[in-house]
């Protein structure tokens, strides 16, 4: 094991430029189908680093990320359907509402902590689910809104492949960028022990908003790689089931590394098709998934496998007996 | 004069835990304050961080009101506090607990887009130099023994460069050896910085040996302040201290 680590360590580089010439080469190596899932995969992965920044860097657990993801879903629908702006401001639209919605919500949300302000996070999203159900004449209620004029360049698979994974890509190394920053930094000592954090003079409430607000941001971008990849948006993009996708996401992979949802989302979309191909109790094997990562993987895939190849002897977080318990 | 109060009033339901109480804090003077269990010490600091707020009275600090300030804002303008129970980042590195301060007090913290590991290195590591931490600055927080988490503590609030540093029982569970440590640590720290310090102790021999001033809590009320040969030779202050902790003088 430790001859692995070692190995797995001095080819980082290598391994991670394979791993990008795999991305780019996909397109040329799998069927259509499959193309189509990567790129689910790609987006689910921002969904999920955008959810992170709160869940697993700020020690925010939010239960409605899907409601801001829809957000940016519907913006870019409704700008290029009713308001027939071009494409770029369609994309470009669609962070920028996505993150006003996300100033809104998140400054109610903050006002509370931990259980509270998850319930408020799940009491917004089923607001903002309910306002696209009912509201027919401009977001088309529970028929959706369909053929959304995309132009036709998206039309082809893996142009939209290479299109999210240069929007994905640019998106994760700002994200990463973020977290190694100062303000990322800060962020994590918020989760460790906000308390604290007002006594280095950190306006607690205004740096969990911004996480919040970042966090809004890049779900909104997410959302709307969604709407251009499927050409159609509806009211379930908002529903909290979404939002559970995005929580298992980042669970899975493991949330307290910078990879984990990445992983997670790859995975998860991988089970769910194949799992849900083969038999109609996708959510039974689902839930059951879940009650072993919580039991006897709380540090997830990522979390799972820096311990076992970790050079260093340091305990991952949360899985020594100073950490967890949230 | 660095700090007053002026009629500091803090009631929880029926107790009042902090009654009237006017402090006079000099520049440059370590005070402390002591006091048996449940004297409103603690409280006391609380009022004065902005942690809790007050029924009445105000707090001036260098000559502003800073009554009803929220913590973040009092932290700010100077006052540093470590905590009774510990209180720092645990699964940040010592590195990390340190350096997180130091961006706030360089008004980095809102930095998005420079690495944090380049940053702000040499006054992070000076600081742990001084609170004598520097070879466990890779260890995580929550993994240090206890009385090098109350370092930590101490790093964290020194980042901060405050004027006035409140320490809430910065000895608590140390053996004497450590408490001896850590007393050296604050005279050199006070002497170094020029700094103002407050500090609520238990342990007799360390209020004794460092204090300029001791003020003596009782039921939320300062009964008694002067020098320590003062306080030692109070009989009201002994009376409280053989009424409740019968031991308090001759064990510690």
């Amino acid at each position: 094991m430790k001859g692995l680590a070692r190995a797995f360590h001095s080819h980082r580089l290598a391994l991670r430029l394979a791993l990008l010439v795999l991305l780019l080469i996909l397109p040329f190596i799998l069927k259509e189908s499959w193309v189509s899932l990567a790129n689910e995969m790609l987006i689910m992965a921002l969904a999920g680093c955008a959810l992170n920044i709160m869940l697993g860097y700020t020690g925010m657990v939010s239960f409605g990320p899907a409601g801001l993801y829809a957000v940016g879903a519907y913006a870019t629908a409704i700008l290029l359907t009713r308001y027939h702006s071009s494409f770029i401001i369609a994309l470009i639209g669609a962070p920028i509402l996505a993150g006003i919605a996300g100033v809104i919500v998140g400054w109610f949300c903050v006002r509370r902590s931990a259980t509270y302000f998850a319930l408020l996070t799940l009491a917004f999203s089923q607001i903002i689910w309910t306002i696209i159900f009912e509201w027919y004449d401009f977001t088309g209620g529970d028929n959706g809104i369909v053929s959304i004029p995309i132009p036709e360049f998206f039309f082809t698979i893996s142009h939209c492949y290479y299109f999210t994974l240069a929007v994905v890509g640019a998106c994760v190394l700002l994200l990463w960028t973020i977290i190694q920053s100062p303000f990322g930094k800060t962020l994590q000592a918020i989760r460790e022990n906000p308390g604290r954090t007002e006594f280095i003079a950190i306006p607690l409430k205004r740096y969990q908003l911004a996480a919040f607000v970042l966090s809004s941001v890049f779900l909104g971008v997410a959302g709307s790689l969604y709407c251009v990849f499927s050409g159609s948006v509806f009211p379930d993009y908002a529903h909290w089931v979404k939002s559970t996708d995005m929580l298992v996401i980042c669970l899975l992979g493991g949330f307290y590394n910078f990879t984990g949802p990445i992983v997670g989302s790859f995975v998860y979309i991988l089970l769910s098709k194949i799992i849900a191909k083969q038999t109609m109790f996708w959510m039974f094997f689902l839930g059951a998934i879940i009650v072993f990562l919580v039991l006897f993987m709380r540090n997830g895939i990522v979390g799972f496998l820096a311990d076992k190849f970790s050079p260093v002897t340091d305990p991952a977080p949360g899985s020594g007996k100073d950490g967890g318990g949230r | 004069m660095i700090l007053e109060t002026q009629n500091l009033v803090k009631s929880f339901g029926g107790l009042t835990a902090v009654d009237d109480v006017n402090l006079r804090i000099q520049e440059g003077e370590l005070a402390s304050i002591i006091g048996p269990n449940g004297a409103g010490k603690t409280t006391l600091f609380n009022l004065l961080t902005g942690h809790l707020p007050l029924d009445s009275g105000r707090v001036i600090f260098q000559g502003r009101d800073i009554t009803g300030l929220p913590p973040h804002a009092i932290s700010r303008m100077g006052i540093g506090r470590s905590f009774q129970r510990l209180n720092i980042f645990p699964r940040l590195s010592a590195f990390d607990n340190v350096q997180v301060a130091v961006f706030s007090a360089q008004r980095q913290s809102r930095n998005l887009f420079s690495r944090a590991s380049k940053l702000a290195r040499r006054e992070t590591e000076a600081i742990l130099d001084s609170v004598g931490l520097l070879d466990k600055k890779g260890v995580k927080g929550g993994l240090l023994a206890h009385g090098d988490q109350k370092r930590l503590e101490m790093g964290i609030a020194l980042a901060v460069e405050p004027n006035l540093l409140l320490l809430d029982e910065p000895t608590q569970g140390m053996s004497p050896r450590e408490s001896a440590e850590i007393t050296r640590l604050i005279q050199k720290l006070v002497k170094e910085k020029g700094l103002t310090l407050i500090f609520v102790e238990h342990d007799m021999n360390v209020v004794f040996g460092i204090s300029d001033n001791i003020k003596v809590l009782h039921q939320g009320r300062i009964i008694f302040e002067g020098k320590p040969e003062e306080v030692k030779n109070n009989e009201e202050v002994q009376r409280i201290y053989l009424g409740e902790e019968k031991d308090a003088w001759s064990s510690r």
